[in-house]
């Protein structure tokens, strides 16, 4: 969907958004809409605020200055947990399960912001709702592994734990920091289909950072350009051509000034 | 010396200069500290070489006879009791109050009493339960409860439940930001990071440290002794009174065999962690 309807409210509205740390500028005022649905890659050499926008996006980073809203509610207003939980999930680069959990604790931590105390410490134990970690370990093709101790997988399974941890979280909105950057490239592309058919199943928005044109042009609906906390261009993928990225990436030049 | 950087290149090289130069002094500090050590004077024992002698020469073979390994075995198990009760009363004191030290259970909205006044009070009661030597809480337990089991094992437990809950706390701490901020995303709440984050991570580490404790509580619990209390260390102390080398001996290897056992149990639970 390359034009989203109009009259559908924005599932992101972020107004003046803006984040720095100690006196270094992450994020210059941004505004950022997004309608529902929209498949947006966010583009950018290393250091241009991508990271830092996901994690406002994600509440994990309160922005200094701005207004963020998340399906119409401001972000801050949210209850953490399972409010926020139901709204925003995070994928990032493989590190980031815990390696020690085997396979299904690690899918069941998407369950955390709907558990209460008692069930999130006796799952620990013996694990609850195993039938729903099953079913989407088996979509993704690993359905054998769910007893493994996590670290014990190749960087594609796990970030394929990763994408079931979120199916059982199952967002409105998944963010992805970079999710393919450490897998090679015929991983790195069923990864990224596997992860927006998905979405389209199931009508979720994605917001994921990456590098690879191709991958940009073949899996997204719009990119956005992102270099020194600023936006440098925000246009539908197909219209993506080769100048801008290298503009973008450009080591020596700044391409505004 | 002339300098040409920015204010800030000035600072970082006055820092380095001012650690260099503490550098020096601490190092002369310690070779002039050695200086202090009376190493030649004092009264020597003449016979001090023959007593090492006649001490070694005992091993072969020690004391085995039926009745002495029926001893050791009971002053043995009378220590690793000791010990055991010890340790588990440390790690369960310990635990909570790492947890408390951490500071990783607070949520970042809270306020500032919860996120650093607990965390320095348990920090302050951790430091002063550790900072006592366990023979002195001997004393002390000693004096108010008798010569009783209940003391020796309070003994142990209070000061390395210091010294664990310190450990536990700095262990929790040092995990990896990125699989903890993975959970928060999923709306975790710091208590379920804890359970399936940061407890998951450290406990190998905390398990490990736990069981190098266990070995000094045996050490521990067998010099326990020195206030008293039967175990391992009490025989030994009446069989070298009686300069029954022979004995002494069989006590020793029974406390080694006691701490090789732990070490093996250790390994085991450590390589099945592990795999």
């Amino acid at each position: 969907m390359l034009e989203p309807p109009l009259a559908a409210p924005p599932i992101v509205d972020g107004i003046g958004i803006a984040k720095s740390f100690g006196g270094l500028t992450a994020l210059a005022p941004l505004d950022i809409t997004i309608a529902p649905g929209e498949r947006v890659a966010l583009a950018g050499p290393s250091g241009s605020g991508k990271t830092t926008l996901l994690y406002i996006l994600a509440g994990l980073l309160a922005p200094d200055n701005g207004e963020l809203f998340l399906d119409s509610k401001r972000i801050g207003k949210m209850r953490p947990g399972k409010e926020l939980a139901q709204t925003v999930g995070l994928v990032q680069q493989q590190f980031d399960l815990v390696p020690h959990l085997p396979v299904v604790q690690n899918v069941l931590a998407g369950r955390l912001g709907h558990w209460g105390l008692l069930r999130s410490l006796a799952s620990l134990f013996s694990a609850r709702e195993r039938p729903a970690v099953l079913e989407a370990l088996s979509r993704l093709g690993i359905a054998d592994k769910i007893d493994e101790r996590t670290s014990q997988l190749s960087g594609g399974e796990q970030q394929r734990v990763a994408i079931a941890r979120l199916m059982l979280q199952s967002p409105r909105i998944i963010l992805a920091d970079e999710p393919v950057s450490s897998l090679d490239p015929a991983r790195a592309e069923e990864i990224l289909r596997i992860l927006t058919e998905l979405a389209d199943g199931s009508g979720q928005t994605i917001i994921a950072s990456l590098h690879a044109p191709d991958l940009i042009r073949r899996y997204f609906s719009r990119v956005i350009g992102l270099r020194n906390g600023k936006l440098r261009f925000d246009i539908p993928a197909p219209e993506l051509t080769p100048k801008m990225l290298d503009a973008l990436y450009d080591l020596d030049r700044d391409p505004q000034s | 010396m002339i300098w040409t950087g920015t204010p800030k290149a000035k600072g970082a090289a006055r820092f380095l200069e001012t650690r260099r130069l503490l550098t020096v002094v601490l190092a002369g500090a310690l070779v002039w500290s050695l200086t202090g050590v009376d190493w030649g004077g004092g009264i020597i024992h003449t016979g001090g070489g023959n007593a090492l002698k006649e001490f070694f020469l005992a091993l072969f073979p020690p004391e085995l006879s039926p009745t002495f390994l029926r001893l050791a075995l009971s002053a043995s198990w009378q220590t690793a009791v000791h010990a055991v009760a010890g340790i588990t009363l440390a790690i369960i004191i310990g635990l909570p109050m790492g947890v408390a030290a951490s500071g990783t259970l607070a949520t970042p909205g809270r306020s500032r009493t919860a996120r650093f006044a607990i965390p320095a009070a348990v920090r302050f009661v951790l430091a002063f339960m550790r900072s006592i030597h366990e023979l002195v809480w001997a004393v002390l337990f000693v004096t108010a409860f008798g010569l009783s089991s209940l003391a020796v094992v309070l003994a142990i437990a209070v000061p390395y439940a210091g010294i664990l809950g310190r450990i536990y706390s700095e262990l929790l701490n040092d995990i990896p930001e990125g699989p903890l901020d993975s959970l928060r995303s999923t709306g975790a709440s710091p208590v379920r990071v804890l359970l399936y984050g940061r407890i998951p991570m450290a406990l190998t580490d905390m398990l490990s440290y736990s069981f190098y404790r266990f070995e000094c509580a045996i050490r521990a619990a067998a010099i326990m002794s020195f206030v008293g209390i039967r175990g391992l260390g009490y025989e030994i102390q009446i069989s070298l009174n009686d300069l029954l080398f022979s004995q002494v001996w069989t006590l020793l290897l029974f406390l080694i065999g006691i701490v090789l056992l732990v070490d093996y149990w250790s390994t085991r639970i450590r390589r099945s962690l592990n795999s």
